[in-house]
């Protein structure tokens, strides 16, 4: 033990990790991003709506747990260049397997947005194709899922992100998390595994934290996928915390994309609150995966713009200045900013996407919020027939 | 494949039996794959997949760096997309670096999901061997307290066929624990009868008795069929029931027979404390207490970890001896 006061021995420090790869948004040059043509400003027009999306949708839900009306919630305000970016990466067919801060990677997979919102995006889509079925039912049960109702994906059973959504006709195979985090890295390099069995060029993409690169499973699903040749996709959402525990008490390396060196697999490290820059590193990670050259692993790196879940003082924890850095790095901010800059699209027009976004939150969980809550009594089996 | 299970051999090894059942599932179903430490070339610890390399190929039969929960996972996430895995732990003691992939991951998949995990893990368990502490546990308790698993303790070779091909049709996860002691001593046939498509409770009257219901599985289910033949010859009928499966657990066979006999005795290998059979003397409590005529009795190896030397490994063990003398306590003999 050392003399210094434990109150301050190590809570209030700076995070020593990784420095931040971003200047605060309001930096950054009035220019267009340098890979801006045509082509990407459909990119970033196809991101900027469903990262928009993702954002309403969590701060709803976060004003919903302020005042009583939700018992939990993670939020995933910060993520979204990351998440959304990656979700433009994959295609029907592919598996996704996500944390609690993934809503953007959801939204993003799940939903055609202009079934949702028509109008919202240009008739062609630039990046991706939406998924096929029927986007407007699955958003609702998606937030049935959230509020707990029998229409959600668990009928009440587990909480918010814990669920999965199989839809095999429309190529939907999205697997939640479970508390044990790191546990899913070898599910999701399982996914990647039937698929290189079944002979489909399909990949696997998973989220973790930075936290989670510390667990065993780490380390033992990506040497098995790395020896393996699987092809699967490892997100690290380096937000600098995990709960409290700053980055330099959860590993000793500078980057933790360089562990990959250790597999024998590509690690590439990121501005995770770029969304064009997250998109080409998944895009070349997944052309990897497709082509049966194996693994990579990607370090996103992002702040830490919320508690670790809502509600507890986890937050306290980040040194104010540092947290100051996070909110002026937003990547909703540098999105709208490039397109603004770029001449693509009006201030107005950026009100009115949020304004949309936020009405279709906004009406959808009401819609859920009337409908039918789980039987208590309707027993729940623990066996497949 | 050293055994040819489509003549009709009249007694078949238990290890040939596991053999043969991995093979037959995997000639009937391509999506079968084998996953596990040293089981490709070298033919796994107990050699039960020797040959299947040659037959199957390196895409089915997969060797696995060790890594019992990387392992584990991966089974999972494949089964979830239409691949059968059985997973051969080298012996089953290992299987609690894979804990929580069984525990949390697979066993509450399909409660929370709906989503079914058809997964097979294969245990090589049990003492008798001199193999110390990490090589000889009886460790299927810890599976039995997690709801959404199955699991499947075969003492004969019959049963250990039929019930591995049918743990891999099960669309559950199935915990098969295989006794190391029976590879090689216990001999009988194959069954010819279909084999079912899952995983049920059974359980079986191997003999029929008057005095006291006994109730065990994997090797202790021979060494009380010992202990029921020498109390015979002193006018004692002991009622011997084998569990094949222990989860789901069918019990109405245990108290039908308690009701009859009016006495019971669990024997298990593994430790007593938090046991399976406790479990089992409640259920017998709680449904047959007014038949008895004693108390249920407890025969197990006491709370300690499996000593290496053979003398003192023997000594802890249920003998048949020690059986015989416990139930003739019980009747008061």
């Amino acid at each position: 033990m050392t003399d210094q006061d434990p109150d301050t021995a190590h809570s209030r420090k700076p995070n020593p990790g990784t420095p931040f790869p971003s200047k605060p948004v309001s930096d950054i040059e009035s220019t267009p991003h340098p890979a801006a043509s045509e082509t990407a400003f459909g990119s970033l027009k196809e991101m900027h709506a469903y990262m928009r999306l993702a954002r309403e949708w969590d701060l709803r839900f976060e004003k919903m747990f302020r005042t009583g009306a939700l018992s939990k919630w993670y939020s995933s305000v910060g993520n979204e260049a990351t998440t959304v970016a990656s979700a433009c990466a994959i295609e029907a067919g592919d598996s996704l397997l996500t944390l609690h801060r993934d809503s953007g990677a959801i939204l993003r997979h799940y939903l055609d947005i202009n079934a949702l919102l028509p109008g919202i995006l240009p008739q062609v889509p630039a990046i991706r194709e939406p998924m096929g079925g029927d986007s407007k039912q699955r958003f609702l049960r998606l937030t049935c899922q959230m509020l707990g109702r029998e229409h959600g994906f668990s009928s009440g059973h587990e909480r918010s992100y814990h669920y999965n959504l199989f839809e095999e006709e429309w190529g939907l195979f999205h697997i939640g998390m479970i508390s044990h985090l790191g546990s899913m890295i070898p599910v999701a390099a399982g996914t990647a595994f039937a698929y290189q069995q079944q002979g489909s060029d399909r990949v696997a993409i998973n989220f973790i934290g930075e936290g989670a690169t510390s667990t065993g499973d780490f380390h033992e699903a990506l040497n098995i996928a790395s020896v393996w040749k699987l092809p699967f996709i490892l997100v690290i959402e380096n937000n600098r915390w995990a709960f409290s525990t700053p980055t330099s008490q959860q590993y000793a390396c500078d980057h933790l994309a360089d562990r990959a060196l250790g597999y024998g697999i590509p690690g590439v490290q990121v501005d995770g609150t770029d969304a064009e820059a997250v998109l080409s590193v998944m895009q070349t990670a997944v052309a990897r995966a497709r082509a049966g050259d194996g693994p990579t692993l990607v370090e996103a790196m992002l702040g830490r713009h919320r508690g670790h879940s809502e509600g507890d003082d986890s937050l306290q924890q980040v040194p104010e200045q540092e947290l100051q850095q996070y909110v002026e790095q937003d990547p909703l901010d540098l999105v709208e900013k490039r397109l603004i800059d770029g001449g693509v699209f009006s201030r107005a027009w950026i009100d009115e996407v949020r304004e949309r976004c936020a009405s279709l939150v906004t009406n959808t969980v009401d819609q859920a919020m009337s409908m039918p809550e789980p039987d208590v009594h309707q027993p729940r089996s623990i066996y497949a027939d | 494949m050293q055994t040819d299970t489509s003549t009709e051999s009249d007694d078949t090894l238990y290890i040939d039996a596991i053999s043969a059942a991995l093979a037959d599932e995997m000639r009937a179903d391509p999506s079968v794959v084998l996953m596990g430490q040293d089981i490709a070339g070298h033919g796994g610890a107990f050699k039960i997949t020797r040959g299947f390399l040659e037959e199957f190929g390196d895409q089915r039969v997969r060797n696995t760096p060790i890594a019992e929960s990387g392992t584990i996972g991966i089974a999972i996430g494949s089964s979830m997309l239409g691949i059968k895995p059985v997973v051969e732990m080298q012996f089953a003691d290992f299987i609690s670096c894979g804990f929580n992939q069984i525990v949390n991951v697979a066993a509450k998949m399909y409660w929370r999901t709906k989503h079914p995990v058809p997964l097979v893990i294969r245990l090589p368990g049990g003492g008798g061997m001199g193999a110390g502490a990490f090589h000889s546990q009886n460790i299927e308790n810890w599976f039995l307290h997690t709801p959404g698993l199955k699991v499947v303790s075969p003492a004969y070779s019959g049963d250990a066929y039929r019930l591995l091909r049918a743990a891999i049709r099960d669309p559950n996860p199935v915990l098969y624990f295989e006794h190391k002691f029976l590879y090689r001593r216990e001999r009988s046939p194959l069954q010819t009868a279909p084999v079912p498509d899952r995983i049920l409770g059974e359980s079986s009257i191997l003999r029929s008795g008057t005095d006291i219901t006994t109730v065990s599985w994997g090797w202790m289910t021979h060494r009380t069929l010992e202990a029921a033949e020498i109390l015979s010859q002193e006018g004692i009928e002991v009622e011997v029931i084998d569990l094949p499966v222990l989860s789901p657990l069918d019990h109405r066979g245990i108290i039908a027979s308690v009701e009859k006999t009016q006495r019971a005795a669990i024997i298990h290998e593994a430790t007593c404390t938090g046991g399976f059979g406790a479990e089992i003397a409640a259920r017998i409590c709680d449904e047959a207490i007014w038949s008895l005529d004693a108390p249920v009795r407890r025969i197990t190896y006491p709370d300690s970890p499996p000593p290496f030397h053979k003398g003192l490994e023997a000594s802890r063990i249920p003998s048949p001896e020690r059986i015989c003398s416990e139930l003739r306590q019980l009747l008061d003999v």
